[in-house]
């Protein structure tokens, strides 16, 4: 089975269990998508997991539609459920991050938020950064975060590959696989890829970063 | 999925427009039917009303 299949079917396994625990959105999502100023603005919450983003998306002002991806079947159902209960609007797709299903210039806000580190290689999140710069407009903006070294149970200092293990209720553990960014790192694989980073800050051990799509003609 | 989501999605591998067959709907929603590349020819399937648009190699079944 190929890695990315693998991180695939470890949250279609934990999805219920997980979703119940990601009850609130990020207040550093929050903030990003208070900054916008947007009309008929097309959304996307890449690696939407269980759409609590999504969510803040689709009642965001001037956001007219909102798309949620992920590459968990399991965590899309558990999205759906969310937004059948709290009666918001969001188009589910299912996809790979470093393969979008979406049209050049099609996404005017994105947030990419603790998806990018689940990505196994270097050269798969570098094409998922791309992906994104592709599909947002030139004056689009999205907000991407990864876990960093800089987190309080990390002692490492350069980024690394490792696995966080998931408790199901019941006590049985499920890894996970994450590369942890170091901050220079984090900063250098944004500016390698074809978005615009604009600023970046690190906030409880996640570096975050505010980026634009591509320029017509770079990506 | 509404069927006006086929403005923003295309193929996960080539990035060329994809046409709705087969499509079976629940009032204006489309539940069912395959999205085809109106290029390379892969197809893609909506699943419960979810469009499956995974890469061939990261999908469920394993190939024959």
């Amino acid at each position: 089975m190929n890695r990315r299949r693998a991180v695939r079917d470890t949250y279609d396994r934990i999805a219920a269990h997980f979703a119940s625990t990601r009850e609130y959105a990020w207040p550093e999502v929050e903030a990003f998508l208070a900054d916008r100023d947007v009309e008929r603005a097309v959304g996307l919450d890449l690696g939407c997991g269980n759409c609590r983003h999504a969510q803040l998306l689709a009642e965001s002002a001037g956001i007219e539609r909102t798309i949620g991806l992920d590459v968990s079947r399991g965590l899309l159902e558990t999205g759906r459920e969310r937004a059948r209960e709290r009666g918001f609007d969001v188009a589910l797709v299912q996809g790979d991050a470093a393969a979008l299903p979406l049209a050049d210039d099609s996404i005017d806000v994105a947030v990419y938020v603790a998806t990018l580190h689940h990505l196994p290689t270097r050269a798969a999140r570098l094409a998922s950064l791309d992906e994104l710069a592709r599909v947002l407009v030139p004056d689009g903006r999205a907000l991407v975060s990864a876990w960093s070294t800089a987190h309080d149970r990390f002692d490492e200092t350069e980024g690394f590959d490792t696995t966080v293990e998931w408790t199901l209720p019941g006590g049985e553990t499920v890894d996970r696989f994450y590369h942890i960014y170091d901050i220079a790192e984090f900063e250098r694989d944004l500016a390698a890829s074809d978005l615009e980073l604009l600023e970046w800050e690190l906030s409880s051990g996640n570096c975050y970063a505010t980026v634009a799509g591509a320029e017509p003609g770079e990506a | 999925m509404k069927e006006s989501l086929l403005e923003i999605l295309c193929c996960p591998l080539d990035k060329h427009d994809l046409e709705l067959e087969d499509a079976e709907y629940e009032d204006d929603e489309v539940v069912g039917g395959t999205l085809v590349c109106t290029e390379c020819g892969e197809r893609y399937p909506i699943e419960d009303g979810i469009p499956n648009l995974l890469p061939p190699d990261m999908r469920e079944e394993s190939p024959a």
